[in-house]
């Protein structure tokens, strides 16, 4: 919490008319110059988070602060950038009078207005493009206009709401250039994305938010570091004593996981390939166990270091612990 | 105040090319361009009414009995403005200006736009604004086609006719303001359009229903003070006056004010519905009205406009009757009329107008999108 907060939000909460609860008691603090990724299931309230930073949705309650201003504050709203998920610009307008459009909202005079869109269309592909009508244009390219348009007034925060929605794979990788280009010039991002390999590639930070709630926030790697672990795949059964140099070791194969070799062995017969898993366990141990297992002429096929991906601490924070399913989309009412 | 006046600016741009990118604004153009021909093609001569080079002999209508310019200028008011402008450019204008709103509302655009650094009031109001500049354009091209054409045909440059402009942009905005605020509200196009049409058809009833009450209860009351005004006289006979006749006169006296009571009482909540409501019809028949002091016009709505009417008594209570004339009842109509200054006209609407509007940008502020 070193860095200086561009978002500093506490206790927000939103409850719509019907009773719907959508937020409850929202704490987020994203440092400038980080790219913070917002994730969750459908209904989890990221994007009526988002909407409150924007005015666009009017909070139950709410402290804190948006680039140093309260929540709310207009003239902070001309230093944020902010592309919606489900965005529909004006069909009639050309791709640069769209972006220009919304440079003019954010207060930005004609002369730079102009040369900035000029600049943006060029950065994300669209330059050929700018002079046509958007109702000619691809989902994809929308997108790239859209993109443009929330960057035109150089903005201080920029909020992406899915952006690289109905992008290709090409579209994609010129997206996260984009993005990688604005966190270096100092910027902060937040994406609010399902696209989980997206945001791993991208974001210093995330958040997942089940319910109407932040249930983990961290780094990527703080949040998967205690999935890290080494599989040892080797030609024998292990022998016991590997189950002991690590906590929560562990053997497995094709079949299933299994609590100990003998278990298994009496289960699915002698597989012809074992794996060993060892999670909390520094290289250097690594190396004894090896060392050890060598000596006693096991026959080691492969070693690899493994970590949970972003989308399996996904699934598991977004599943009830006790019956295994996930939480039911949509807050609570 | 530069950053307001970027942002409005901005806004009225991306309106005026919605509106050209929509073919109905062209199609309500080029309809406008075809009613100037039309007043362009009729023409009056010395024979009767001329259509291109046709003439229909007339000894009751020619340059005999109204000059060239007259003619053009009423066939401005009445064609142009009262059935064109006021009716069907209208409509057209209502059903390509209804969507404004409910896109603006939609999904995916207001993020973009509340989202800006503008007030929620502001913005709804510019667009509200936006949605004038149809009706404005399409009257000022009108207009100004007009004076041309009554210029080289009637040989009369009427630029006092330009006065339509602000007065069918006002009838305009008291529909307008009605149809933003159903889109608003329903966020349906469709609605918005419907719901306004409706509403303008329920204003017209009650204007028209409003007349009629009120055409019975200056009747009424004429006929009180003549029956009043015979009694009197009948009374000064002192003893020469017939006892008979005085008893019928007060018999009489006392069925029409209880008649009276009934049109008074009647007519107090129509009058205070009217009186709400904009004044749609009305609007429009001040362009005639101020057109007689801007461009030279014969008054059409004066107390004079009855002098050829017959000054003997009509059968009926709203045709005149056996003590009122129909010239008396007609003009004393006409006067009430014309005791409704424009500013009252105006003023009200715009109060109905300001009220709806300040509705619309209550919900606006409080509305989660």
């Amino acid at each position: 919490m070193s860095l200086a907060p561009a978002i500093d939000l506490q206790n927000l909460q939103k409850t719509y008319a019907g009773g719907v609860q959508a937020l409850r008691g929202v704490d987020l603090f994203v440092g400038t110059g980080e790219v913070f990724g917002l994730l969750g299931p459908n209904g989890a309230g990221k994007s009526t988070l988002v909407k409150v930073m924007l005015t666009v949705v009017r909070p139950t309650c709410v402290t804190g602060t948006v680039l140093g201003e309260p929540v709310g504050h207009q003239a902070t709203l001309g230093r944020i950038g902010y592309l919606p998920e489900h965005h529909r610009f004006p069909p009639y307008l050309t791709g640069r009078q769209v972006v220009e459009l919304f440079g003019a909202l954010a207060g930005m005079d004609r002369a730079p207005r102009r040369r900035r869109a000029a600049e943006l269309l060029d950065t994300v592909g669209m330059g050929g493009w700018s002079s046509r009508k958007l109702g000619t244009y691809s989902k994809g390219m929308q997108q790239r206009i859209g993109l443009a348009a929330a960057l035109i007034n150089d903005p201080a925060l920029v909020v992406l709401d899915e952006p690289t929605d109905g992008v290709d794979p090409v579209g994609r990788r010129e997206i996260r250039d984009v993005l990688a280009r604005i966190r270096d010039e100092g910027r902060t991002v937040l994406i609010n994305s399902h696209l989980l390999s997206e945001v791993e590639l991208i974001c210093t930070q995330v958040a997942i938010m089940v319910q109407g709630r932040v249930v983990q926030r961290g780094t990527v790697e703080a949040l998967t570091r205690d999935s890290a672990r080494y599989e040892v795949l080797l030609r024998q059964q292990p022998p016991a004593w590997t189950l002991e140099v690590s906590l929560g070791a562990r053997v497995e194969n094709g079949a299933g996981i299994h609590a100990n070799s003998a278990e298994q062995a009496s289960a699915e017969g002698t597989p012809s390939l074992f794996r060993l898993v060892l999670p909390q366990l520094g290289s250097i141990e690594l190396q004894g166990v090896l060392d050890r297992l060598r000596n006693e002429c096991f026959e080691i096929v492969a070693v690899t270091p493994m970590r949970e991906s972003l989308e399996d601490l996904f699934i598991r924070a977004v599943k009830d612990p006790e019956t295994g399913k996930a939480f039911a989309p949509g807050a609570a009412r | 105040m530069r950053l307001k006046t970027i942002q409005t600016w901005s806004l009225m741009v991306a309106a005026y090319r919605e509106l050209n990118a929509r073919k109905l604004f062209w199609l309500s153009i080029g309809l406008s361009g075809l009613v100037v021909a039309s007043i362009g093609a009729l023409g009056v001569n010395e024979e009767g009414i001329s259509i291109f080079w046709w003439t229909l002999e007339s000894p009751f209508f020619n340059s005999s009995v109204i000059a060239d310019e007259t003619f053009y200028k009423l066939l401005f008011t009445n064609l142009g403005v009262s059935w064109w402008l006021g009716l069907g450019a209208t409509i057209l204008a209502l059903v390509s200006t209804a969507g404004i709103i409910p896109d603006l509302v939609g999904a995916g655009t207001i993020d973009m736009m509340v989202s800006k650094p503008i007030s929620r009031s502001r913005l709804f109001l510019t667009k509200y604004a936006t949605g004038l500049l149809f009706s404005a354009l399409q009257v000022t091209v009108f207009t100004v086609a007009c004076i041309i054409i009554i210029g080289i045909r009637g040989n009369s440059w009427e630029f006092g006719l330009l006065i339509a402009v602000p007065i069918v942009i006002l009838f305009y905005s008291y529909l307008f303001c009605v149809c933003a605020l159903v889109g608003l509200v329903t966020r349906s196009t469709v609605a918005s359009l419907l719901l306004t049409m409706i509403f303008w058809f329920l204003v017209f009833g009650v204007q028209s229903g409003e007349q009629i009450i009120d055409m019975g209860r200056v009747a009424s009351e004429m006929e009180v003070k003549a029956i009043e005004r015979a009694l009197e006289t009948e009374r000064a006979l002192g003893s020469d006056a017939e006892p008979v006749e005085i008893e019928r006169l007060e018999g009489e006296l006392t069925a029409q004010m209880s008649d009276d009571a009934t049109w008074k009482t009647v007519y107090a909540p129509v009058h205070a519905v009217s009186t709400i409501l904009p004044k749609t019809g009305e609007t429009l028949e001040l362009l005639e009205r101020w057109m007689d002091d801007v461009a030279a016009m014969p008054d059409r709505f004066g107390p004079d406009r009855n002098r050829d009417r017959g000054d003997e008594p009509g059968s009926d209570i709203f045709g005149g009757s056996a003590r009122v004339s129909r010239r008396d009842l007609q003009t004393a109509l006409a006067e009430e009329r014309l005791s409704r200054s424009g500013w009252y006209v105006i003023g009200t609407s715009l109060l109905f107008e300001a009220a709806i509007l300040t509705l619309a940008c209550w919900i606006f502020r409080r509305r989660d999108f």
